[in-house]
């Protein structure tokens, strides 16, 4: 072989093969989510059938569930209906894995870029103008990432589990909490609702079309109309009632006129609440920023890293009713003082409430039962909190500073 | 006139040469006759070295009569030592020295480079030992265990590859940052690492005073190369599948100039193939390599050379145990993934680094040699990474997405291999806890063949279903799914975010290095050789993050995210508004809203600067019965930070320490409240402290020669290593604050503590050589100790919930160990080579480490004040504590076959073990097992139980009779000795014996064609038994899981939670069978 002709080959060999060296095309827009038609013949495919959010719960979420080895403090016991029964708080359903597909779709509802939402995604479904939602436990963090607020997607729900944690409905898998450390241990070990793999989730899942924040949907209503629809409604005392309450938990409510309470003295006592900058025991608690300084309350205090929620009351309607707003020590806006009282607004976000062992008091349920859940400061508080008397006075978040407060102009 | 005038000449050169004991001789091949050019031949007792011409003959000038050691190393053949007697005043000439052909070599040498290349461009920064790619051939020790060990990752004498110093033609190529030697500079060049001149440790040698390790210098020279063309072509299943090669050498013309130059590529396309070595890999790599030389008649020799090899290549990385499990697989690779249907590999590596040679040798006089020597090179050095912002980890073997993070506190140890179910069958990875600590059967069950029964906190659908997807190897699942990153990004865009969530970012990390040197050696006294040089060196370390892909995204804002979301900590800790603790994420104070696009550069710009000066000088006398050597070094290095990116966490650091707000700005410590004020001019760019050092180093040499076949030598080093820039900042990403020593070092008065920042090293060894017509080789005792070294270390820390630095110092290690080996030959035909090492490398000592959180966090409070403290200091639990650096104790037999028709075979067996894991310091804290910290900081979430072998734990702190615990002169409490903790220090030995055995095999065939042609057929394939249990390497994650302190209350037997194995060790096993074979043709 001459020489000329080995070079040669040898050179168009390797512009060949750096050729084919390239970075893949990126994937269209379009590739990456599936449109109606697409959707529809994925579930036919599938022999498939897609539930409305409320249906799908009826249908697949049974009384007590179908893991018996539930938590011991899980369930109550009243009469409903007239009978002795009980009402479980805690219940695992399984779906089944084989069969046609079970589909369910919504558009998420929250994000977790401000923290204040861990793990959970929310879905909401407009039927005949009126919501329904469903809380959705994915072993995700930062899944907005993923599953940003207002996109809409299709989970296809065979070997996933229905259940209720602390009679809160969600789409999850069966976890076995044996946690021994945990605080009242005995009581919380069990099967319960647990967050479904990450795999696992994307698995499921599918997204329809690209986010459209637009179409999520808030109902906007007055504290008394929040107390007439929901947290005096109901009496527990009717599976009707008990059926309809897990039904409202995850909606998407806009509370208007609305203030922080910011204080103890309005109506009963914060339970787990910290000081910002812990003041001795014997300090006499207050609460207003402007008057009490380092010792206002803010959102969410330090738990310590043990990451329970935090409480804030708000108060509005004629008689004054209160609500809580809850927010995670690790939501960004945490450390800020709560608005003072005088700044009234909405508050926007989750409505849903926390029932994880039988009440006290016996039902219906305390308006004190029910919480609302932001996701962000900008968003679901700021927008509307302005002074009562002087509607252009608008609030200005405020943070401890060097033993006065400041203003901030830039977060969030 | 000119011809009488050359009569004159070379007569007069005969008359002067006849006078004077003189050696000739001639080297040819021992199968074609033909001579050999280019061989190197050295009189190992007087220590001069000489080069064939090319017809194969060399001359040697002035020479002392005395019993002599001919040491002939010629590239492509089998080294070989003849023993001579020189007879005084009169030419000796020597019969020709036939020398036989090891054609295997080249490949061999080509697989360790490959390997030497690739483990040290890891990324994980914990890479398995690295392999030593250059080896001396005459030495039967490393001739033989170079290649044969380097499967295994054996590392001479335990070193780091920092010790082992490398030269090309004279000039110093460790890098000044790194301290090692970039072999992806000539990765594929075969000729350009075809000739070099390797010493053993701390032995003499006139190319540099060098180290406790073995030295190498390249030599490079055209002329060294025969005349012709050779073009080649390899296939192997390796990282890369296929090479060509070409090169062309003119061979020494009539002007004196010879020439050589060769390409080289290398290359593998992505397979769709899982389970295979190189998964998910590409590899393309076009090495040049071009060298000239003129020799003039007065034997001054002039060299100019360059090479460089742009290369790009996907990488692979180290798992848990767990996913090699599920896999299947000892190849599986966590980063690649499909993208619109095609492979795509996340970490891509790109290098380049040009390199430009110019050597000039001067002969004075015969008496008088200078060689003079001047380069640089710039290494291009970079590698992609994903990144991710408020989104998922994407990593498919992030730990949360494999089946273990199910178990959730549920297993009982971490070691549950053999578990049944009910139904018989096997369950490697747990199964479903019996019953709850209230005793509810929980009917799931799956007993352990201990009889303990374990499993995940989810049910068995939910379980089966993720392993199910690893052990199907579900593409979404168990790799990247670049298409759900696309997506994220479009929503992202749709939604009118700014920052992309997830971009493919490229970190670069660039080396520019000029560098010169003169040496100069003289024979003029009798059994003296004196040798005295200098060396200068300016080495730049170019760091910084450029956006390789923003995929799909619109921008990203250059901000640090864990500053983003840290800032509510941040801002609790230190009196700054939440408007000035915006400051703190940034990346770059002088571009508050940098707007960061596909190419722009990002995250960090900084250099380091290292320059070096070395003067060294060396005796060495050569006598009949002895020989003795010494050298003296001094070596000054500075070291200086400077960065164009004036970082927010700097910033911040520096107003909480504003007296010293130079240790994290540089020269632009006022920025402190030009930033507050909102003036960002004049930030772009700030000079670092700089630190300077200087370092002696001394050493010896003794050989006693018992006869002419057996010798005693005996080599002693002492030396000062200023610290390595790459371990001399505790942050060096963010702020120019140097770690400890150094600081205290730049405060140092007296000479005392002058280099109290250097590592001391001082080592002897004590070696018996034997040279017998059928045996040959050598037995070596070593011994080595080190003080004061220090190293960096990065991790996520659970606890704070940020990455932190941990700078770690005062390291003290001991090496010692013996090597040995010999060849004996059997007959015609054989050569049995059995060799051995058995080494004991360990830490003498605690050492001690600064840990900081890189986002600027608080780490802890003051004990007294409870004002928050941002560098946390502890004891390291080292004491004790095996060096990971490959087997510790290494065995082989290599039986070799030659036949004079040029058939060549041989097969080694290895044998391997008392290798180590490499432990995370984080694991070794002493205030982890105490609760408090050496400066008195609290630990939480730490380890106060000590875990047995047997699933065990117990109270880690040490007491006296009475039971009462031990504190110190501090208060502080004493720990039980030895340190068991977590676990001890784990073997990755194999269990099986059988599985600790490694076997290679080579065999060849070289055919003589007409007209001086010749093919060579070589295959080689390591590890043909199969095994696939042989782990070379491993680490344990630094990362600790918080509150791991937690255990069932029960007294002496306790169990300490399943945290603590929530993040297991990494591994790198051994590759299957992997061949190689070449196929070259020279004309």
């Amino acid at each position: 072989m001459k020489r000329n002709n080995i070079i040669y080959i040898a050179l168009s060999t390797i512009v060949a093969l750096a050729i084919t060296a390239c970075t893949p095309n990126a994937p269209s827009e379009e590739s990456c989510y599936i449109n109606e038609s697409q959707l529809n013949e994925l579930v036919k495919a599938d022999n498939g059938t897609v539930y409305d959010l409320n249906d799908f719960v009826d249908k697949f979420m049974t009384e007590p569930g179908d893991f018996d080895n539930y938590r011991t403090r899980s369930y109550y016991s009243n009469k409903v209906d007239g009978k002795d029964t009980t009402i479980f708080l805690f219940s695992i359903d399984t779906i089944p894995s084989a069969g046609p597909g079970i589909y369910i779709r919504g558009r998420v509802i929250t994000d977790d870029y401000g923290g204040n939402f861990y793990k959970s995604l929310v879905i909401q479904q407009m039927k005949d103008g009126q919501q329904q939602t469903l809380r959705i436990s994915v072993d995700m963090g930062s899944a907005s990432g993923l599953y940003q607020k207002g996109q809409e997607i299709l989970i296809r729900c065979n070997g996933l589990a229905i259940g209720r944690y602390a009679n809160q409905p969600q789409l999850c898998v069966p976890s076995y909490n044996n946690n021994v450390y945990a605080h009242s241990a005995n009581a919380k070990i069990g099967w319960a609702p647990g967050r479904i793999p990450s795999p696992r989730f994307k698995e499921a899942t599918k997204l329809i079309g690209q986010p459209d924040k637009s179409k999520v949907v808030y109902e906007e209503m007055t504290m008394n109309e929040l107390n007439t629809k929901y947290t005096s409604k109901f009496k527990m005392d009717t599976w009707a009632d008990i059926k309809a309450i897990r039904q409202f938990d995850g909606h998407l409510v806009r509370i208007t006129k609305v203030n922080f309470t910011g204080s103890f003295d309005d109506q009963g006592t914060l339970t787990n609440c910290e000081f910002y900058v812990p003041a001795t025991p014997s300090e006499p608690a207050k609460g207003d920023p402007e008057v009490d300084g380092s010792n206002a309350y803010v959102f969410a205090p330090s738990t310590g890293n043990v990451g329970y929620p935090q409480s804030r009351y708000v108060r509005g309607g004629s008689p004054a009713k209160l609500l809580l707003v809850s927010a995670s020590e690790y939501a960004k806006y945490a450390h800020f003082y709560l608005p003072p009282k005088k700044y009234v607004g909405y508050i926007q976000g989750v409505l849903g409430y926390y029932l994880d062992q039988p009440p006290t008091t016996k039902y219906p349920l305390s308006d004190k039962k029910w919480s609302v859940t932001p996701s962000n400061l900008a968003e679901d508080i700021l927008p509307d909190c302005q002074n009562a008397t002087d509607a252009s006075n608008r609030w200005v978040p405020q943070e401890w500073v060097n033993g006065e407060p400041q203003d901030q102009t830039i977060y969030p | 006139m000119r011809k009488t005038l050359l009569t004159l000449l070379v007569g007069s050169l005969a008359i002067f040469a006849s006078a004077q004991t003189t050696l000739k001789g001639k080297l040819i091949d021992e199968s074609t006759s033909q001579p050999i050019a280019g061989a190197t031949v050295t009189l190992a007792n007087q220590n001069v070295t000489t080069t064939t011409n090319a017809v194969g003959e060399f001359t040697l000038f002035y020479l002392d009569a005395m019993d002599e050691e001919v040491v002939i190393e010629a590239e492509g053949y089998n080294g070989t030592i003849e023993l001579i007697q020189l007879n005084a005043d009169q030419v000796n000439e020597m019969d020709p020295v036939k020398m036989s052909v090891d054609i295997a070599k080249e490949s061999k040498d080509e697989v360790l480079i490959n390997i030497s290349d690739e483990d040290l461009n890891d990324d994980e920064g914990k890479s398995q030992a690295q392999a030593s790619a250059a080896s001396a051939s005459t030495d039967v020790f490393n001739a033989t265990t170079s290649f044969a060990w380097s499967t295994a990752r054996y590392r001479n004498r335990g070193y780091d590859q920092t010790e082992e110093t490398y030269y090309i033609m004279g000039l110093p190529f460790n890098t000044g940052e790194r301290g090692t030697f970039s072999f992806s500079s000539m990765g594929g060049l075969n000729d350009a690492s075809r000739y070099k001149e390797t010493v053993l440790p701390m032995e003499a040698t006139s190319f540099t005073f060098g180290g406790i390790g073995q030295s190498t210098n390249y030599l490079m020279d055209a002329s060294r190369f025969a005349q012709g063309w050779k073009v080649s072509a390899a296939g192997t299943n390796r990282n890369y599948k296929a090479a060509v090669r070409a090169s062309y050498a003119s061979g020494p013309l009539k002007n004196g100039w010879s020439f050589i130059g060769q390409l080289a590529f290398r290359f593998s396309p992505y397979t769709t193939q899982k389970g295979i070595i190189g998964e998910g890999i590409n590899y393309y790599s076009l090495g040049y390599f071009f060298s000239a030389d003129k020799t003039w008649d007065n034997g001054n020799h002039l060299t100019l050379v360059t090479f460089g090899a742009p290369t790009m290549r996907g990488q692979s990385g180290a798992v848990t145990q767990e996913v090699y499990d599920l896999t299947g697989t000892n190849n599986y690779n966590p980063y690649w993934g499909y993208q619109d249907g095609h492979i795509r590999n996340s970490r891509i590596v790109k290098a380049f680094d040009p390199t430009v040679i110019a050597a000039f040798d001067l002969n004075i006089n015969e008496f008088n040699k200078m060689k003079f020597a001047a380069g640089g090179h710039y290494s291009f050095y970079s590698n992609s990474a994903i990144n991710f912002y408020n989104a998922p980890d994407p990593r498919p073997d992030y730990y949360r997405n494999l089946p273990s993070f199910l178990w959730d506190g549920q297993i009982v140890n971490g070691n549950s291999e053999q578990l049944y179910g009910a139904d018989g069958k096997h369950y490697p990875y747990g199964n479903f806890i019996g019953s709850d600590m209230n005793g509810v059967n929980l009917g799931q069950g799956f007993t352990g063949l201990d009889g303990k029964v374990v499993g995940p906190s989810v049910d068995a659908k939910s379980y089966n279903n993720l392993v199910e997807k690893w052990q199907s190897r579900d593409d979404k699942a168990t790799q990247i799914d670049w298409d759900a990153l696309y997506a994220a990004n479009y929503a992202n865009n749709k939604n009118g975010n700014d920052m992309a969530r997830y971009f493919v970012e490229r970190r670069h990390n660039d080396i520019y290095e000029a560098m010169a040197s003169i040496n100069w050696t003289n024979t003029k006294f009798d059994h003296l050789k004196m040798t005295l040089a200098v060396e200068g060196k300016h080495s730049t370390g170019v760091h910084y993050k450029s956006m390789d892909d923003l995929l799909g995204a619109n921008q990203w804002i250059d901000i640090d995210p864990f500053a983003d979301r840290d800032i509510k900590d941040l801002a609790t800790n230190i009196s700054m508004s939440q408007e000035e603790m915006e400051k703190v994420k940034l990346n770059n104070l002088a571009n508050p809203k940098a707007v960061v696009l596909g190419g722009d550069k990002f995250g960090y710009d900084y250099r380091v600067n290292v320059e070096t000066a070395k003067i060294w000088y060396q005796n060495e006398w050569n006598f009949n019965e002895i020989d003795f050597y010494y050298a003296l070094q001094l070596t000054y290095s500075g070291i200086q930070r400077s960065t164009n990116m004036l970082n927010g966490r700097a910033w911040y650091l520096a107003t909480l320490n504003e007296d010293a707000a130079d240790l994290y700005l540089g020269s632009k410590s006022d920025a402190i409240m030009a930033v507050k004020n909102n003036d960002y001019s004049g930030l772009g760019y700030s000079l670092g402290k700089r630190h300077d050092f200087v370092d002696p180093a001394f050493k010896l040499g003794f050989t006693y020669k018992i006869n002419g076949r057996n010798r005693i030598k005996f080599n002693a080093l002492a030396e000062t290593k200023a610290p390595l820039a790459r371990n001399a900042y505790i942050s060096q990403r963010v702020h120019d604050r140097a770690i400890d020593v150094i600081y205290t070092h730049d405060a140092a008065k007296n000479l005392k503590d002058f280099y109290a920042a250097s590592e001391k090293i001082v080592s002897g060894d004590l070696t018996y050589e034997f040279n017998f017509p059928i045996v040959r080789g050598r037995i070596t005792a070593f011994y080595s100790r080190f003080w004061d070294g220090s190293e960096l270390n990065g991790y996520y820390d659970d606890e704070t919930r940020t990455f932190v630095n941990q700078a770690i110092s005062g390291i003290n290690k001991r090496h010692c160990g013996i090597e040995a080996a010999a060849a004996f030959k059997l007959g015609t035909y054989f050569t049995l080579t059995p060799a051995l090492s058995v080494g004991d490398y360990r830490y003498t000592s605690n050492s001690y480490a600064v840990t900081s959180a890189e986002n600027g966090m608080e780490l802890g409070k003051n004990p007294v004040t409870n004002a928050p403290i941002y560098e946390v200091r502890d004891s390291v639990l080292m004491k004790g504590v095996r060096v990971a650096s490959g087997p510790q104790v290494n065995a082989s037999l290599k039986l070799s076959f030659f036949h004079p028709k040029m058939w060549f075979a041989d097969v080694t067996i290895s044998y391997y073990d008392h290798s180590f894991l490499n432990v995370a310091p984080s694991r070794r804290m002493k205030g982890l097992y105490t609760g408090e910290r050496a400066d008195g900081t609290i630990v939480n979430g730490g380890y106060n139980q000590i875990y047995l072998n047997n699933g065990y734990s117990v109270d880690g702190r040490a007491k006296d009779e009475n039971g009462e615990l031990i504190v110190d002169a501090n208060g502080k409490y004493e720990l039980q000795y030895p340190y068991n903790m977590l676990d001890q220090q784990e073997k990755l030995t194999a269990t099986e014996i059988w599985n600790r055995f490694m076997i290679d095999f080579s065999v060849g065939k070289l055919i003589y064609l007409k007209n001086r042609q010749s093919i060579s057929i070589n295959l080689s394939v390591s590890n043909i038994g199969h095994n696939l249990h042989f782990k070379t390497g491993g680490y344990q994650q630094a990362r600790l899981p918080r509150a791991t302190r937690q255990q069932i209350p029960d007294g002496e037997n306790s169990t300490i939670t399943a945290n603590a194995w929530k993040f297991p060790a990494k591994y790198y096993y051994a590759w299957g069978p992997n061949l190689y074979c070449t196929i070259t043709y020279k004309f």
